[in-house]
């Protein structure tokens, strides 16, 4: 993800909880939604995504099972896990928080 | 985030166990992706003119470093620590099987080493550490009473016991302890009736089994009004193992009674299967301790409040420190000696185990210790050989090292590669060892307690089955000797020259060219060292055993039987004891055959013996001495001329025995260059002492003691009930012993006799250095081996090393002789400095086997001569075979190779 205009690691966790917000997903899907959510803007280099997917698993935050895709095709689909809702909601609280301080700061007065 | 942890772990072991699977969900998941967001540039594309490949590829460019990225993840789930470890592990597995030989002799070395540590550990373990067996033992203390100042003490036993008054002070009075118990440790008892034998059990309070938490596995066990009045309740608990042993298990015993030196007892419980009591030997039965009078009638223990006699074990209150239950005590104590001016009592608590009375237990831990050392240093010697093989092997795999290094793995990589290969070797041969351990423990217990005497204390049941203590132990020991072994090969390996270990292809050693050879030198010296203290230590004790072997007694040992009778646990009073004596002696030298017949309290060489102060009126001449009260004709049958005056008569033990015999020893320390005859003695608690006759010195006492100051006593009654009968048979001891049983029986069915030969109580005297000399041996020689293996290996190696100097050496005209005195010279100094280490270290310690010597001295000239010069000829041996092999070097091909 270096030649994506530099996403912090949190904030990638946050982006693809966030979009696992309202159902599950395989990645692929995961990496459309940022895309096109986001204007092309964020354009993660799409391989990047997968270790965080995982390490979201790992840390509880996510639960994945393996289903069949739009076209008859195995995939893994992420899901938010209880743990990863309130992770997310206290993120996404935390961020507001900095984003508007950051705003403030940088607001003519 | 205890929960988010947990589930990572959890994860992750999952991935670790069903690597495949994950691997092939990953790449799934991976190429699912690829073949979408193909089909999306295809879509997107559709009317260009795009090869079929180049969606793929732009694909694969959106996506980034496949490999890269499926590395990553994997990452996420996996311990990288632990897959390099696994993998040192799979190597060094691999590196063992390649050299099975090295590997075998590796394990197996080392499993002899710890093997014999934690064989030792093992009883040491069992005897003082482990705790009794008995429910929540670790609540479970022992108390003993150290007095010290002015105070005179009837002891039965140690004198860290208790009276029964003391007992019921501190059981009455403290507060810490949920109970006390007390009990006897050793009372013997013949069980009478037709399965009569003698029987070893304790007189116990009667909360001993509630106190220690052991219920009976039928009937009951004593309940506090069975201890209230001296001598009224008989009742008796015997043991799971007599009940079966003797009483064929039969459950309608309880109930029944039994009779125990003739007072009849009912049982009224079995003790649970698998408890022995308390003690290291086994008990068989436990009576209320107020019958003490009743199993031991010449005693009367109980009603003496000055009589050390009873251990205390007691049960402390949850939550409460043993400080607490010394100060407790203490106080109780301090009250008691406000009643003995002059003493203080100090009291002593610790976690109750089989050897707790402060007098066994430091003798148990200075002979365990020395016996730790002795076994330590064969380990030692263990190490400093793996050591050297593993240097051995280090240079030759020099190679191996470099191209590694060469290829890029760190230093540290390959130091844990060594170490993780020697904890693997460490580790086996932990294993083995604690095999080993198990068996050999138990094997030296069984023949230790074989050669113990069992009549008085009962039979040896040390429980030597490995615990967590000893499996502990051994782990450490195995990673204490990896250590040992392991890293300074290890450090060696990770400093080979690169350069110098590429050119020159054959195994030129790690380091620089001066030190090559300098720490197994080292190594060789330490070895020879270690071996030397052993095999002098062995040849030391070897010495004595012979020593005593060949000393003779100057009495006549051969053709004589100890009768030792019960005459005193069967109720026998004085006049009674002297009336059966009377007609005993006029039964038996009536046998065909014996010409001798006479008796004594001690018997010559015998086990037990008592000494008792005295003084001569008119002198400075005052202390203790050794005395005996014996039978008339006690001289006679032992061949101890009469040297002045006359032996005993019958009238001298019915005038009340104001007479006595001295030794011509004692003689001369009491009244030098005077005669004795009519001199008097002050002591033996008897009036009016005067000395009737002088017998010639003998070692009767001590082996080692030609010329003992003793006197000898004429028995009175009372002191017949505990004689045993000398009877001595011109035709051989074996022809009398059914004749001597059968007279017996003839004067008192019920009487437990035993026979023995007098020669016997040799055997006695010297089992304890003949096993500790085949110990010493054993592990002598064991070491010897080793370390000839050590030099061995080191001059193999040596020789194999300088090949090149020596075939340039031999090409310039040096004759095979001269090459093989440089050798041999050269491998010899870490020996002789080793063995000259050895044997200042020896002399140092070999004190301390001074009472396993027989009188010969610590620092025996001919073992301190003859062993060094025996290890010197076999490390002579060791370097001169390897260094034969150097001549065969052909000069040509050597310089050729080159």
């Amino acid at each position: 993800m270096a030649d994506t205009g530099d996403l912090l690691q949190g904030t990638l966790d946050m982006l693809i909880l966030k979009t696992l917000q309202r159902g599950a997903l395989h990645g692929y899907a995961v990496a459309e939604a940022i895309h096109m959510r986001s204007d092309d803007a964020l354009r993660v280099e799409e391989g990047a995504l997968y270790p965080a997917l995982h390490r979201l698993e790992l840390r509880g935050l996510l639960a994945a099972e393996w289903g069949v895709s739009e076209n008859n095709r195995r995939a893994k689909y992420y899901k938010l896990t209880a743990t990863g809702r309130k992770y997310l909601e206290a993120e996404l609280a935390h961020w507001n928080r900095m984003v508007a301080a950051i705003g403030r700061v940088i607001q003519p007065a | 985030m205890a929960f988010e942890w947990m589930h990572t772990i959890w994860f992750r072991l999952k991935a670790l166990f069903r690597r495949k699977q994950f691997d092939r969900d990953l790449h799934d998941e991976i190429a699912f992706h690829l073949s979408k967001r193909e089909e999306s540039i295809r879509k997107d594309a559709r009317d260009g003119v795009r090869s079929d490949k180049a969606p793929l590829l732009d694909a694969r460019r959106q996506f980034g470093n496949t490999t890269r990225i499926a590395e990553t993840t994997r990452e996420m789930w996996s311990f990288p620590r632990l897959e390099t470890f696994w993998q040192d592990i799979r190597y060094s597995f691999r590196v063992m099987r390649n050299n099975p030989g090295f590997t075998v002799v590796a394990v197996l070395t080392l499993g002899l080493g710890i093997g014999v540590n934690a064989g030792v550990f093992s009883i040491l373990n069992a005897a003082a550490l482990r705790p009794l067996p008995v429910p929540r033992a670790g609540e479970v203390v022992s108390i003993a009473q150290i007095l010290s100042g002015k105070y005179s003490r009837n002891v039965h036993g140690e004198g860290s016991l208790v009276s029964y008054v003391e007992y019921k002070n501190y059981r009455d009075q403290s507060h810490v302890l949920e109970g006390l118990a007390a009990y006897e440790p050793f009372q013997e008892a013949t069980l009478g009736g037709k399965n009569s034998q003698r029987l070893v059990g304790q007189l116990t309070s009667c909360n001993y089994f509630d106190v220690l938490h052991v219920r009976p596995e039928l009937g009951r066990g004593f309940i506090g009004s069975e201890c209230a009045a001296p001598g009224e309740t008989a009742v008796v608990v015997l043991s799971d193992k007599v009940w079966r042993g003797v009483f064929d298990a039969d459950p309608a015993i309880v109930g029944q009674t039994i009779r125990l030196n003739r007072t009849s007892f009912t049982v009224i419980g079995i003790g649970p299967s698998g408890f022995d009591g308390t003690e290291f030997t086994e008990t068989q039965f436990w009576v209320p301790v107020t019958m003490q009078k009743a199993v031991d009638p010449l005693r009367t223990r109980l009603s003496d409040d000055n009589m050390s006699w009873l251990m205390l074990l007691g049960r402390v209150q949850p939550g409460v420190r043993i400080e607490q239950v010394r100060a407790e005590l203490g106080v109780i104590a301090a009250r008691a000696d406000q009643s003995h001016p002059g003493r203080q009592t100090r009291i002593l608590v610790q976690r109750a185990s089989m050897f707790d009375r402060p007098e066994e237990r430091p003798y148990i831990f200075a002979a365990g210790g020395v016996v730790l050392a002795a076994v330590g240093l064969v380990l030692l010697v263990v190490c400093a050989n793996l050591a050297n093989l593993f240097l051995a092997r280090v240079s030759a795999r020099t190679k191996e090292m470099s191209i590694r290094l060469t290829l890029g793995a760190g230093r540290m990589r390959l130091v844990r590669q060594i170490v993780t290969e020697s904890l693997l070797i460490a580790l086996m041969g932990g294993v083995v060892g604690t095999i080993l351990a198990w068996w050999s423990a138990e094997g030296i217990v069984k023949f230790v307690a074989s050669q113990a005497p069992k009549d008085e204390i009962g039979a040896i049941k040390v429980s030597v089955a490995p615990d967590w203590r000893v499996l502990v132990f051994a782990l450490g020991v195995s990673i204490l000797t990896c250590l040992a072994f392991g890293l300074a090969p290890a450090l060696r390996a990770s400093k080979a020259n690169l350069n110098e270990a590429l050119k020159s292809g054959e195994a030129a050693g790690p380091g620089g060219r001066r030190t090559k050879g300098f720490s197994g030198r080292v190594l060789v010296g330490v070895q020879v060292a270690f071996s030397m203290i052993l095999l002098l230590a062995a040849g030391l004790l070897l010495r004595g055993l012979y020593h005593a072997q060949s000393i003779e007694p100057a009495f006549e040992m051969r053709g004589t039987a100890v009768v030792t009778l019960d005459l005193a646990e069967e109720g026998y009073d004085g006049p009674r004891a002297a009336t059966f004596h009377r007609e005993l002696r006029r039964r038996l030298t009536s046998l065909p055959g014996v010409d001798g017949v006479a008796a004594g309290w001690a018997t010559p060489l015998g086990t037990n013996w008592s000494s008792e102060s005295f003084s001569i009126p008119g002198t400075q001449v005052s202390g203790q001495v050794e005395t005996n009260e014996i039978s008339p004709g006690f001289f006679s049958l032992l061949g101890i001329p009469i040297v002045r005056g006359r032996d005993f008569t019958d009238a001298d033990a019915a005038g009340g025995g104001h007479v006595v015999i001295i030794t011509e020893a004692a003689a001369r320390k009491f009244w030098p260059g005077e005669d004795p005859i009519g001199k008097a003695l002050l002591g033996f608690g008897r009036k009016d002492i005067s000395v009737v006759g002088v017998a010639r010195d003998a070692n009767i006492s001590h082996l080692t003691e030609s010329h003992p100051v003793y006197v000898f006593l004429p028995a009175g009654k009372d002191e017949q009930i505990v004689w045993k009968v000398l009877v001595h048979n011109s035709l051989g001891f074996a022809s009398t012993a059914t004749e001597i049983r059968d007279t017996v029986r003839g004067l008192d069915p019920e009487l437990l006799v035993n026979i023995a030969p007098l020669e016997a109580n040799l055997e006695i005297l010297r089992t304890p250095s003949r096993i500790v000399a085949i110990v010493a041996g054993v592990l002598g020689i064991l070491a010897l081996a080793l370390a000839s293996l050590g030099v061995y290996g080191m001059v193999s190696c040596a020789v194999g090393r300088r090949t090149r100097e020596i075939g340039i050496r031999m090409a310039l005209g040096a004759g095979g002789g001269n090459v093989k005195r440089l050798i041999v010279r050269q491998a010899m100094w870490p020996v002789v400095i080793g063995i000259l280490i050895g044997i200042v270290g020896c002399a140092a310690v070999s004190k301390i086997l001074s009472v396993l010597l027989f009188g010969l001295s610590a620092h025996d000239p001919i073992a301190f001569l003859s062993v060094p010069v025996f290890l010197f000829v076999v490390a002579l041996v060791a370097c001169y075979l390897p260094a034969r092999r150097a001549v065969r070097v052909d000069p040509m091909v050597v310089l050729r190779y080159e």
